[in-house]
């Protein structure tokens, strides 16, 4: 388990990340690009909550099949929605 | 190996999931259909939370050793922490379609408000770095138990609770009335419903965890925790970081893009 130090470090990176979003909105350029520029830090702030808060580094590697299970029912559901309209 | 099981273990049972489930579909059907009912509902709720709370104090369900076929494929996990993960997994359902099915919508609209325009987006960055101080304060509050630090441990705890209770100030108290009173509302066509739906609904769960971490305050009190045993910390830890995540996505869905 790592130590207090490191978690804070991680809080103040995933603050930065959040202020970064948001100058990067008031960035000139195409929206599209801007969104996925936005969207790619929002990612890489959940994926290091995951990883890091939620201690899934420090778990079984087996525990990834819940939440890729989830993301598949995410998509049977987007698919079937997509499908019925 | 089952009878083993059987033989050694005390059976123990609890009608209190049955009176849970039956008390939300009651609320559910009583908003839809006659108000009292859901109010009937609701006293059943609050009725299985306290039976719940009182068993999890008691350590009624508690298990010193499971054996491997109960683990299985999921070995280096307990029972109780499979049963969050498991429980995390319908809430990605929920979230992650609900999400999907917004971008969907916001895609094949031919005009959409601006959302730097719509939302105010300075509250929205401040509650973003509230909810994820109050992340760090739960780290801190597991990490201290860990410890053995129960200060350390209640420290932490206040300081989720404070922070979570003044995230929904802000959303509820400030950013929802400020928006109703420009015309921005749940009846405000596609951008009005999906952003009320899906905001209230990680509020809610903002506020389900807050019943929670209460609930360990009450029990910090209580003797209920230990260097070698504060397993309810952590699973509700792993709630509280999964509502954090899903803001994660919420915030830039809604305030930038």
């Amino acid at each position: 388990m790592p130590g207090m130090k490191m978690y804070v470090g991680i809080w103040f990176g995933l603050v930065v990340a959040t202020v970064a979003e948001v100058v990067t909105r008031s960035l000139p350029g195409a929206l599209s690009l801007l969104a996925l520029i936005i969207l790619l830090i929002s990612s890489g702030k959940a994926i290091t909550i995951a990883l890091y808060y939620q201690n899934l580094r420090y778990e079984d590697k087996s525990l990834a099949i819940l939440p890729i299970a989830a993301l598949i029912g995410v998509i049977i559901l987007v698919v079937a929605a997509g499908m019925s309209m | 190996m089952t009878e083993d099981y059987e033989n050694t273990e005390e059976h123990k049972s609890t009608w209190t999931p049955i009176l849970l489930a039956a008390g939300i579909a009651i609320v559910l059907i009583g908003v839809v259909i006659f108000w009292p009912i859901a109010v009937a509902g609701g006293i059943m709720v609050v009725a299985a939370l306290f039976k719940l709370f009182k068993d999890g104090a008691e350590e009624k369900f508690a298990q010193a050793k499971e054996s491997l076929e109960e683990k299985f494929p999921l070995e280096s996990l307990n029972k109780e922490k499979l049963g969050i993960w498991i429980f995390l997994m319908s809430e990605i359902l929920i979230f992650g379609s609900l999400i999907i099915a917004y971008v969907y919508v916001r895609l094949s609209s031919s005009s959409w408000p601006v959302a730097t325009q719509t939302h105010n987006v300075i509250l929205g960055m401040t509650n973003t770095i509230i909810l994820l101080t109050s992340s760090l304060a739960m780290v801190f509050a597991l990490h201290s138990i860990r410890a053995g630090n129960t200060r350390g441990l209640r420290i932490g705890l206040f300081s989720t609770f404070a922070l979570g209770a003044t995230f929904l100030i802000i959303k509820l108290g400030i950013e929802w009335p400020q928006y109703y009173r420009n015309g921005f509302t749940i009846n405000s066509g596609l951008p009005g419903s999906t952003y009320f739906v899906l905001t209230g609904l990680h509020a809610l769960h903002v506020g389900a965890g807050l019943v929670a971490v209460g609930y360990l305050i009450f029990r910090s009190y209580n003797g209920g925790f230990t260097s070698t045993k504060h397993s309810s910390v952590e699973n509700i830890s792993l709630y509280w970081h999964f509502v954090d995540i899903v803001w994660m996505f919420l915030f830039p869905l809604f305030y930038l893009i």
